[in-house]
Order: structure tokens, then sequence, then C-alpha cells
């Protein structure tokens, strides 16, 4: 029994050994990049997106040769079999040499989880969705590189918005997902407005559990509460679901509403005109000034699967190009050649990269800088497309290096909202 | 005789693999954890009680090690080990003392109930368990060691497979004793244990707090193998793949669970590579087939081959 | 305590919604002795049978208000297509067995069910609101309300009220309740137990199926669906008594407020409600509100 497990065994890995190893200088066949998103589950009208995004992406950089001339193979790995399902993924696609750069993960949770191992495993890991700001918050990853936003650049923009758009709101109602990012997004969005506007209150706050279908005891407390401002960061089949019952039940008309990931069911749910939406970050292809490459991928996009790509797409398509700017730039430094993983991981450090929809930096804590696109539905159907957009620096509304962030937030000021862009500046 | 062979064959198959497939040793690993934990629940199904919550004390043990490692300092791997048996122990107790008068279902939808409150205390509390994003574990010292972290995996699967076998023979001896001989009886006929003059009640609570124990260590391992833990560990849907596990392995015998837990981590591990979007249709078929042809699960089968080989 | 109307409103509303998931599956334990995870399953097919077959009518530009009788339709397409099928298949086999047995059985056919919806229907929500844009809207205390919440909650009623007429004046009712009485004379009395028990499993996937497709203008299908849906099941069954009809209409009322009431004084309770209001129930009553203890044989 064991004779014969330990045959199969050497048999099965003796394979991979026969292949050439890859000298640095060497260009390899392929790279190998290990993509984590949700496929399945009520997370997957998120993470499906995402997915068909990096399709879209990697099948137009293989069409024009590559990345350095080497196509990229990827991996897909589904977030929904839960954190040591991931981690497992994670670990195989690690060692058995298959894959190169990890472009992981959408939930936070499994960024948090992933990250040390990445470490570990010294696998260089590019986030492409989860935003907690506790990622780099109170650790090193050297491995770990996140060329998008963080929560706090991202509520904070709202509370900008919120103060510049209707300055004497003061009357706040919350109603976010019941876990971390939607307690962070609150906590950050309620320091931000009080720190705009002193006679700010929360007047209810409400978490109501992730794949909830039914929230209308919820929409009868906040109507209940007679609200200015409705703040909600849920997102995927939950939004679309709050969105309908609300907008049935005329809680847009009553109060201002902010739907923070909106854009993402702009071409699903009929929002009336006026609601304040955005997109966690500048991944709006749509934007007044968007560049001919974003509304060409848009429209091979919507060729190809039949809608345009939403913010969670975008995002995945600027994350895989600063992969393939990476890539390049560690190849101009050294002449030319395949880069080895310490010249891929330096060229990540400090990069600057032109995406789709705008810039990144990251940093030197290897968090990203990145604008914030902020504007309000117009109540027209098709083709999404916001008004009154405004594209707040990322520089600007991102806490420095160090800064504790929540701390960071309540030292703004009234004036630090009235300096920034106003709302419309980008139409 | 045999059957001790057939087990110390199918340990050493699993010792051996992970060398020749470096990245399995994490599944394997994990294996271990689950097993450890399924053993628990298979003590109580034994006695006809299906809990459909033992994934709380399988979390209370992970929490453990992780408060120990994150909050409390001690990074130390075998008093993180003893704490979270001693931890998950004194839950089954507490738990225990009232869960041992309910039988059938109402046993099952009790431990539910409770493992979701446990759930979303563990989501709620956030200063102390760190909320949805949870805990990370770093590496512990082994016996006053700094050890690499690949030495410490292999220190995880090696030692966790002696464990394995410790408690195995632990839990053997104990359900060979009239403590552990009484829990069928308790199925098949309650009345009569108490016209015995056995207290039932006492019985079930020693199996209880055991098979906390059990899917404390169960829990505490898999924290450190993995090195973060989320409140997912405690939802419902992890207890019902414990259950899944002890009863695809089968309850006859203590080697059972870790098989089952083997069969379903190797299945999930391949069907994640060849067919993720079937992979419930697989689980769920393989389970409908053990139950329907072999009751006694995988286990049975060795039962099968021991019982040709020492009766011919 | 401005709050009290809203809170009575939105109180009933959640109660009729979790009772439609609750009281099929109390009848097939009330009748089978099995506990069935694929309840759930069923809740969510009927779900996204109703949308479906709603979306081709609607869009074919049929009136508004035949999207009443197509949530029905579809419930009873359901129950059709499966009950019969997975009772004999399945299901009968686990008749007698140990719990833990019934409930894996049960367990893995949710288990497939769930990749097959996948397969089938995709990770996208699916809407089809027609027969909740029909009805409009009422103003109760200063807050809009659904008049399709209104109608559900006297559905729900009328469900309660149309079981207990099933049950004790049709006939097939009267052979459900020999049959729930003791199988065995029933079956010396020239009943046939089998098709009892195929006629009580497949009224449960209809009423599963029906709760799906009720909640579905107002709610949308998801993905999640099926599991949610079971939990809450269960929790609210047991407090009825497992196997009372009355009991999960009454314990689907209490968890129905208990939510409410969370939502409006403690959020953070939500989510636990109706497991606190099960532990209570079952540390006072240990067979829930109507249950009553089984006798113990030697």
């Amino acid at each position: 029994m064991k004779a014969i497990v330990a045959a199969l065994s050497l048999a099965m890995t003796a394979a991979p050994m026969l292949a050439p190893a890859a000298l640095a200088q060497d260009k390899p066949e392929q790279l190998g990049m290990g993509i984590f998103t949700f496929a399945s589950g009520p997370a997957a009208a998120y993470g499906m997106p995402g997915r068909n995004a990096a399709e879209l992406m990697i099948e137009q950089i293989n069409a024009d040769g590559g990345i350095g001339g080497v196509p990229v193979a990827p991996t897909y790995v589904d977030e929904a079999q839960g954190g040591e399902g991931v981690v497992s993924e994670f670990r195989r696609l690690a060692g058995d040499g298959s894959t190169d750069i990890m472009v992981a993960a959408l939930s936070s949770g499994n960024c948090m989880a992933l990250a040390p191992i990445a470490d570990q495993l010294e696998m260089p890991m590019v986030t492409w969705n989860c935003d907690t700001h506790q990622l780099f918050l109170n650790a090193e990853h050297p491995y770990v590189f996140r060329p998008n936003s963080s929560t706090v650049p991202e509520f904070v923009a709202y509370a900008a918005y919120a103060a510049q758009k209707a300055p004497d709101a003061t009357r706040i109602a919350i109603i976010n997902p019941d876990y971390a990012f939607g307690h962070d997004a609150a906590a950050i969005f309620t320091a931000a407005m009080k720190a705009f506007n002193p006679n700010a209150e929360v007047v209810v706050e409400l978490f109501p559990k992730l794949g909830t279908q039914s929230f209308n005891t919820e929409i009868s407390r906040i109507a209940a509460a007679r609200p200015d401002i409705i703040f909600s960061n849920m997102w995927g089949g939950d939004l679309e679901s709050f969105a309908r019952q609300a907008s049935a039940r005329g809680l847009f008309r009553s109060s201002q509403v902010i739907l923070a990931l909106g854009e993402s069911i702009l071409q699903r749910v009929e929002l009336p005109e006026g609601v304040i939406v955005g997109v966690l970050g500048d991944s709006f292809w749509n934007a007044p000034d968007a560049k001919q490459e974003a509304l060409d991928f848009a429209a091979a996009y919507n060729e190809k699967f039949g809608d345009y790509p939403v913010f969670p797409g975008m995002k995945m398509a600027n994350t895989i190009l600063v992969v393939k700017t990476a890539y390049e730039a560690a190849m101009e430094a050294n002449g030319g050649t395949w880069p080895t993983k310490d010249e891929v991981l330096a060229a990540l450090d400090g990069i600057t990269a032109e995406t789709l929809t705008g810039t990144v930096t990251v940093r030197e804590d290897h968090d990203g800088i990145v604008d914030q696109i902020v504007g309000m539905t117009t109540g027209g159907t098709g083709t999404p497309e916001l008004a009154e957009m405004v594209r707040y620096p990322g520089a600007a509304i991102t806490p420095p290096v160090g800064a504790d962030p929540i701390e960071w937030v309540s030292t703004l000021t009234p004036e630090f909202a009235a300096e920034l862009p106003a709302p419309g500046s980008l139409n | 005789m045999l059957h001790f062979i057939i087990i110390l064959a199918l340990a050493a198959a699993f010792a051996a693999i992970p060398a020749f497939f470096p990245w399995l040793a994490f599944v394997f690993t994990l294996v271990l954890a689950k097993g450890f934990a399924a053993l628990g629940v298979a003590i109580l199904l034994r006695a006809g009680l299906i809990s459909i919550g033992h994934a709380l004390f399988y979390a209370v043990g992970a929490y453990t090690v992780g408060f120990l490692s994150s909050r409390a300092g001690v990074n130390l791997l075998i008093p993180q080990l003893v704490a979270a048996a001693v931890v998950s122990g004194l839950f089954g107790l507490v738990i225990g003392l009232f869960m041992v008068r309910y039988r059938g279902i109402f046993f099952a939808m009790l431990n539910l109930a409770v493992s979701m409150v446990g759930y979303t205390l563990l989501s709620k509390l956030y200063t102390l368990t760190g909320g949805t994003d949870g805990l990370s574990i770093a590496t512990p010292r082994v016996l006053g060691m700094t050890v690499g972290r690949e030495a410490f995996e292999a220190i995880l699967l090696y030692g966790g497979l002696g464990l394995a076998f410790v408690v195995g023979i632990v839990v053997h001896r104990y359900l060979k004793s009239p403590m552990g001989e009484a829990l069928p009886a308790v199925e098949s006929n309650e009345i009569r244990l108490e016209y015995l003059g056995i207290a039932v009640p006492r019985v079930l609570l020693f199996a209880y707090v055991g098979s906390a124990v059990l899917a404390g260590i169960g829990g505490a391992i898999h924290a450190l193998i993995v090195g973060h833990i989320t409140p997912d560990l405690a939802y419902w849907t992890t207890s019902g793949q414990l259950v899944l596990v002890a009863v695809l392995g089968g309850i006859g015998g203590v080697a059972g669970p870790f098989i089952g837990a083997t069969f379903l981590e190797s299945v999930r591990a391949a069907a994640v590579i060849y067919a993720p979007d079937a992979w419930n249709i697989i689980i769920g078929a393989g389970l409908l087939v053990v139950i329907f042809f072999l009751p006694r699960g995988l286990h049975g089968l060795i039962e099968r081959i021991t019982r040709k080989g020492e009766r011919p | 305590m401005d709050f009290l109307l809203p809170m009575l409103v939105d109180g009933l509303a959640a109660s009729a919604l979790i009772f439609f998931i609750a009281v099929g599956l109390t009848l097939v334990f009330s009748v089978l002795r099995v506990l069935n995870v694929a309840h759930g399953s069923f809740y969510a097919v009927g779900a996204y049978v109703a949308v479906t077959i709603g979306g081709v009518v609607m869009s074919a530009g049929a009136p508004q208000w035949l999207s009443f009788p197509i949530l029905f339709l579809s419930a009873a397409l359901t129950a059709a297509l499966l009950g019969p099928v997975i009772e004999r298949t399945f299901i009968r086999f686990t008749y007698g067995k140990p719990e833990a047995v019934q409930i894996l059985v049960t367990f893995a056919l949710f288990l497939i069910f769930e990749d097959l919806q996948k397969l089938v229907f995709g990770v996208q929500a699916y809407y089809q609101d027609a027969a909740v844009n029909v009805l409009g809207i009422s103003d109760i205390g200063g807050i809009i309300y659904l008049n399709y919440q209104l109608l559900l909650i006297a559905l729900a009623a009328a469900v309660v009220v149309a079981l207990r007429v099933m049950l004790h004046h049709t006939r097939l009712g009267k052979m459900i309740v020999a049959v729930v009485a003791d199988p065995e004379v029933s079956a010396t009395l020239g009943i046939d137990t089998r098709r009892v028990y195929m006629a009580a499993f497949t009224i449960g996937v209809f009423l599963a199926a029906l709760g799906g497709a009720l909640a579905s203008p107002n709610s949308g299908v998801a993905p999640g669906l099926g599991a949610e849906a079971i939990v809450l099941g269960f929790a609210v069954a047991a407090i009825g008594g497992l196997g009372q009809i009355e009991g999960a209409a009454l314990a689907a009322v209490i968890v129905g407020i208990a939510r409410v009431l969370a939502i409006y004084y403690v959020p953070q309770l939500e989510p636990v409600a109706p497991y606190l209001v099960m532990l209570a129930v079952l540390l006072v009553r240990p067979y829930g509100l109507f249950g009553a203890a089984t006798q113990r044989k030697i």
C-alpha cells in the first residue's frame, strides 16, 4: 500500500521537475497569475464582474503579445470556499511552481488571512479590492501591495460630498452590512461628518447581516427616524434588494440617500435622480475625463458579457494593468531581460502606474493613492452615467503614512471639505 | 490485530504523502484538525445525539489560541494547546449541563441555537475577537525553541498525527469502558439503562465535555496551521461539515472520523481544481452513497476486511 | 411609543414571511417525522421558478395582475415536479431511521440543489416585482408600506385556516391526521400510508415553494436564499413544538415581533433574536410551545 502510494507520488512529482527550471534571464513560457475572487454565493454578484474583467483584460494583454512577450496564464480561485480553503489554494498555487504572482483578494478577511502567508511563502501579492485600512495598519507586509484605495479616503470622500452638497443636513441614518467593512465605514463616515459639521448626529444606525433579503423593517425604522441623510455601503444582492425596497417605499424622496457602492447596480435597478453614488476609487469608465482605453475596454466588455463593466470589474482590470506596468518597469530597469522576483517587488514598491481610469501610486507602506470619484444618479436608464461628478485627489484625502486613520479623520475641519474640488467640477 | 495494522498502514501513508507533495502538508494538517472535532461529534452520535453546533467548540479552541497569541502574548505551543482544550472543555461543561436534558431534534436545534449565538458574539465583540476580520496567529515557540515556519508546520503535522494516535487510544479505551458502552444504550433504550442504575445525564455530560475538548483541540490546530481565524468557524455550516465528516468516516471506530476528514478534504482539494462549480454536488452525492450503501461509513470497509480476516 | 403602530405592522409583515418558511417544514415533520433540510432548497427553487416564469410572461406584455396567479402556479409546478420524485427516490428510505441519517440525507440533497441552482440560474440576483408595483402603497402612521406586505399578512392567515380546513374536513386531510396519530393502525384500516406520505411531502414542497415565490416580488432571488431560510425555519419550527401548524404560526409571530423589537431598540441583537427566543422557550418548555413529550417506550 505504502509502496504503491510512494511510487504514485513519485511519478506525479517527477513530471513538473522535468520542465526546465526558469533562470532569471530566460523568459518563461508563461506568467502564472493566481486570481482570487468570489465566483459563487451571494458575494459573486460583486465578484463575477471582477472575474469577467480579469478574463477580458488578460485576453487583451495576451493578444497584444503578453507582458514583455510572455503570455499571462490565470488560475481563478473562488473565495466563497471560506478562509481555510482560500489559504489552502494560495499555498498550493505558490507551492507547485505554477504561479508567479497573486492578484488577491476581494474580501478583506481573506486579504488579512493571505497577507502573512504571502510574506511567509515569499509570493508577491497585489490586492485588487480588499480595502480595509487594517491591512497595513499594524503590520508590514513586504510581499503585499495595494494599488487601490482603502476605507478611509473612500468614506471621507462621501462625507465631503455630503458636506458640500447638503451643508444643512444633520440627521444621519446609517445602514451598513454587519461585518468589518460596514462597521469601519460607519465609524469613518460618522467621524468625518462630525468633523465637517459639528451639529451632525447619527439618529439611527443599523447593521443587517450579509445576505438579508428583506429590509422592510429596517426601512420603516429609518423612515421613523426622519433622517436628512441615509448612508449605506451595502453591495451586491443586498444593495439591490435594499435599493428596490427603499425606492418603492419612498425613502429616496424623503431623504438624501448615499449609496457608496451604488454604481455597481445602476444597470440593474432604476435609481431615482439625485442619489449620491460612487465607485470606491476612480474606477468609473464613463467619467467625463475618461480615457479612450477605458471606453474601449467597456465596449469590449459589453460585447463579451452583455453589460457594461461595474466598478469592481474596472478595479480588477486596473490592478492587472499595475502588475503589467511593474513587470515592464522591472525589465526596463535590468536591460530588457525577464525580471527576477526581487526585481518585480522592487518595481512594485513606489510604482506610479497609469490605469484605465486614472493614476495610482503605491506608497512606501505599500498602500495605494487613488482619486475618489463621486457623483449623482441622473434617473436615466441604459448606459450608466453620473451627474454632478467630482474627482477628489487621492493624496488630499488619504491619511499620511503611519497616521492612525480614525484619529486623522477627526482632525479634519469644515474648511477641509470646502477646499476640496466642488461637486460638478468634473462635468 | 489486523485492524490495528490497517490503521497503522493508513497512518504511514498519511505521513508519507506530504513528503512528496509539500502543499498537501497544509491540507493534511487541516484533516487532523477536522478529524479531532469530528471524533468529538462521533462520540455523541453513538448516543444518537446529533449536534449541529459543535463548530462552537472548534471556534472556542481556535479563539483561545488566537486570544493567547494576539492579545495575551502567550506564544508557546504546548500552553496554547492545553489552554484550548481546557477552555473548550469548560464551555462544554457549562453548555452540556443543560444540553443533556434534551434528545433528538431538540438537542440538535439547541446546539444550533447556542452556536449561532456564539457566532454572533465572535463577530460583535470586536476588541476581544477582531470582529469579522478575525485574529492573526503568530508562529509560537515550541518547547522554548524558536522555530521557522516550515519546521513548525512539520511539527504540527507529525506532532498532530502522534497526538491523534494517543487521543485515539484514550478515546477507544473510553468507548469500551462502561461509561462509553452506555452511549449506544442511551440511543436504543434509555429507560432500561436507568433501571440498571446508570445515571444517564452523567454519562452524557461526560461524553459532551469530552467531545467539546476534542473539538477544541481540533480548533486549536486549525488556528495554528491557517494562522488566521474568523467567526465563520462557529457558523452552522462548519458544524454541518463536522457531522458530515463523522458520518462519512463512520462512527464505528476512532479512526473513522479521521478517514472521513481525509476523504472530504482530498475531494475538496481536487474539486476546487477540477470541478469548482460542482463541489457541493460531489460531496452531496458522496454522502448519499455512503449513507445508503455504507451505513457504517468508510470505516465500515475496514471492519469488513478485518471481519473476513479474523473469522474465516 | 410613537413607534408602536409601525412596529406592529412591521412585526406582522415579518411574521408572515417567517411563517411561510416554517409551515411546510412543520407539516412534513408532523406526518413523516423527518426534519427536512432540503426544505430550504424548495423555498429557493420556488422563488427562482416564480421569477423565471413571471419574467417570461411579463416581458411578453401580459397584464400586471397576472403576476399573482403566476406565484401560486410556480409553487404548484415546483411541488408537482419535485415532491413525488424526491419523496419516492430519497426520503422514503429514511423513514424510521435515526434523526442523524434523516438530517444528513436531506442535507446532501440541499448541497446538491445549491450547486444545481447555481448551474441553472447563475449567481446574479433576479427580480420580478410586477406584483408589488401593481398593488401600490399605503401610508400607515406616517410610514409608507407596500400593500403587497399587507396582503402577505392576510395570505399567511388564510394559509393557517386553509390547512386547518384541509386537515379536518377533507378526505386526504383526515387520512393524514390518522397517519400522524398511528401509522400502523391507519395501514390496517386500509389507508394507503405510502400515498399519504407522498401527498404530505408534496404539500410541504408546495408550501416551501409558495413561501419562496411570495417573497420574491419584494426581495428578489439570489444565491444563499435556501441556507438562510432553512436555519430560520428550523428555529421557528422548534419554538412552535415541531409538527404543530398553530405552533409554527404563533412561533412565527413571536420571532417576527422579536426581530422587529430588536431592530427598533437593540439592532445588535437582531441576528440572534430567533435563537434567543428559541433558547428561552426551550428552557421553559423543552418540547416547544405546543409540543408534548413523546412517550418513552421500554
